[in-house]
């Protein structure tokens, strides 16, 4: 186990190429980088072999990090990137995607947050598209602030705004969900 | 002072985003070798890259040899149509000549060395 804060092992990695800093960092985010592919997929093979891409096109990215904002923002960033250019080229994606909405049409209209159904995550996520759900996700499940979503997804602050407010209307609305029927 | 009323404003959750966030709410994933399959993966292109171009050099010394061969020959056979007194001229200009080149060329392939040394 390695020491420091993950600006000083950047700056290792940067100047020496150390692999094992490399591997420090890895080891502190993999579970947040997943996690967020995961939810981003909703598969957890592809989301996986994604992390991996995405770890790989940090280490060749890494020199561009300036240490403005925290380093998961920035990871998040490369692994957003990473699941837009792989959901360009797959195909595999698409067949998910298709699977995942028609589960949605056949079940999701008349949820009531009363329901059970309303805790599972996949079908709350289908009613959102890729960007809303990025972003959502980066925001309720990541911990990510306004400013730090904008860098990732290089939107300007204001966009992020409405973005989450419009996937929380989405939520609303295909969820049946009223205001005082939250916690 | 504007960013962290800002960030304040942001801070303060209702009821909403408080349900959004335990919805959200995962476990940590556990590395199970993931970092360790990453770096693996890292070093093998590291190795890769610093074996690139010296395979490179001997793959195109390989294909180069024959023509090179060919070549030095022709200049050889080409320096013996030359006139005496021409062949002499830069030995009498600078009487080390030889010497330089030979320098010359070892220098430069003491620094290649020790480049790839370094990589």
């Amino acid at each position: 186990m390695i020491s420091g804060e993950d600006n000083e092992l950047v700056a290792r990695i940067v100047s020496s190429q150390d692999t094992t800093a490399f591997g420090e960092l890895v080891r502190r985010h993999q579970s947040q980088v997943r996690n967020f592919l995961r939810k981003l997929t909703r598969d957890i093979a592809l989301a996986d072999d994604l992390s991996q891409d995405c770890f790989m096109h940090a280490w060749t990215k890494l020199h561009t990090y300036s240490g403005r904002g925290s380093f998961i923002g920035w990871l998040l960033k490369v692994a957003y990137t990473t699941f837009l250019q792989s959901k360009r080229k797959s195909k595999r994606y698409a067949e998910i995607l298709e699977q995942a909405a028609h589960a949605s049409e056949m079940e999701g209209r008349n949820y009531s947050v009363q329901s059970d159904e309303v805790t599972d995550l996949d079908k709350l996520l289908a009613v959102l598209n890729d960007e809303e759900r990025a972003i959502i996700v980066m925001s309720y499940a990541c911990g990510l602030s306004h400013r730090e979503i904008s860098d990732a997804t290089s939107m300007p602050v204001g966009t992020v705004k409405s973005v989450i407010f419009r996937g929380k209307e989405k939520i609303r609305t295909s969820f049946d969900i009223k205001d005082h029927q939250y916690g | 002072m504007t960013s962290k009323i800002i960030n304040m404003a942001e801070r303060i959750k209702d009821a909403e985003d408080r349900f959004l966030e335990s919805l959200l709410d995962s476990a940590p994933v556990a590395d199970d070798g993931f970092s360790a399959r990453v770096v693996g993966k890292i070093r093998r292109r590291l190795w890769l890259q610093r074996l690139a171009l010296p395979v490179a050099v001997l793959i195109g010394g390989g294909v180069a040899i024959k023509p090179l061969v060919g070549l030095v020959t022709a200049v050889a056979g080409l320096s013996s149509l030359l006139p005496k007194e021409l062949l002499g001229v830069t030995t009498e200009v600078i009487p080390q000549m030889p010497t330089i080149v030979l320098g010359a060329m070892l220098l430069v392939a003491c620094l290649l060395g020790l480049r790839t040394l370094e990589d």
